[in-house]
């Protein structure tokens, strides 16, 4: 069957594109579900009460807290 | 009078060991009581009194733990037929919801007390001289798992960015909104890495792609994935966990 040849080839060249895409997706980033934010953590270092959602509050807390004291830090106000 | 003579000269040898050794008691003693009283305030109270005493506690069982820390000495390395398989994925959210980090466009932001603040692009990062390491990985909830991690020696990255390696802390930033610091120490141990890679790959991103910081030193939690940031500095950055009542330091 002469004929198939080209249609293999076309085949493998699709399949070896979808694998190279496949490798590209894994190596940056593949698309993950939204987190649920008001979910509980699902790990055991959690304490009673712990949401996901409290780790993107307490990062803007802190990233507040730590910019005004690295602020004065740089300029100088703050000795080691 | 001659037994008597090498007493003293035994006590007078001694006594500097015997200092040395009641000093490292006390230490120890003083460790186990502030965890045991750290245990405890898991449990008893919520109050703000005792929980600023259990903080300070945590505090000073952080300083005495960086000074018994050795600097020099490296967390054992393994063979890779003891690399456990698969390794385990570990985090406040599930695997199906991990952020997604974009390689093409990732720029590592630097802060505070750094020469060169530029931010780092990942063919940048690939391109400095790489090292590999198989340690043991081991969580505070009581597992633990070793697995191959290569990637930058964090010190040599230190080095190339002008960082103030006299400051106390460098702080993380993190892709899924977690952070964490560490001493300037740990930061500038051997072993501790700026990673890359898990088992001669790019890095997954259930492992923290694309840049995860590996100190087989200290427990896992100290072991930032997806860094997006991070900061030099001597004001104390805390971190999620430790902020919650975990003990900072949290290494050896």
């Amino acid at each position: 069957m002469p004929g198939m040849q080209p249609l293999r080839a076309l085949v493998v060249a699709a399949l070896l594109a979808s694998g190279f895409c496949a490798y590209g997706a894994d190596s940056s980033s593949t698309p993950g579900k939204p987190m649920k934010m008001d979910d509980p953590m699902p790990i055991k270092m959690k304490k009673p009460g712990m949401k996901k959602g409290d780790v993107k509050k307490a990062a803007e807390k802190k990233e507040r807290e730590m910019k005004a004291m690295m602020d004065k830090e740089s300029a100088g106000g703050e000795k080691k | 009078m001659k037994k008597r003579g090498m007493e003293s000269s035994l006590a007078e040898h001694s006594a500097p060991l015997i200092a040395k050794i009641e000093r490292r008691l006390f230490l120890k003693q003083g460790l186990s009581l502030g965890a045991i009283a750290l245990l405890s305030g898991c449990e008893l109270t919520e109050d703000d009194t005792v929980q600023k005493v259990l903080t300070s506690m945590s505090r000073w069982n952080d300083s005495a733990q960086a000074w018994l820390f050795n600097p020099n000495k490296l967390a054992p390395e393994y063979p890779e037929s003891a690399i456990t398989k698969p390794f385990p994925f570990n985090a406040y959210y599930g695997e199906n919801e991990i952020r997604t980090v974009d390689g093409s466009s990732y720029k590592l932001e630097l802060a505070g007390l750094i020469r060169d603040k530029r931010p780092w692009g990942l063919p940048e990062l690939y391109a400095l001289p790489q090292t590999s390491q198989i340690t043991r990985h081991i969580c505070v909830e009581g597992w633990s798992a070793i697995g191959k991690w290569s990637g930058v020696r964090f010190s040599t990255f230190l080095e190339r960015i002008g960082a103030d390696t006299s400051a106390k802390y460098i702080g993380f930033k993190c892709g899924d909104d977690y952070y964490s610091s560490i001493d300037m120490a740990t930061a500038l141990h051997p072993q501790t890495l700026l990673t890359l890679r898990y088992a001669d790959q790019i890095l997954p991103p259930k492992y923290g792609f694309p840049v995860k910081l590996r100190i087989p030193t200290k427990l896992g939690f100290k072991n930032p994935k997806h860094v997006m940031a991070m900061y030099v500095t001597n004001t104390y950055p805390g971190g999620y966990w430790e902020d919650k009542g975990y003990n900072w330091f949290s290494g050896s």
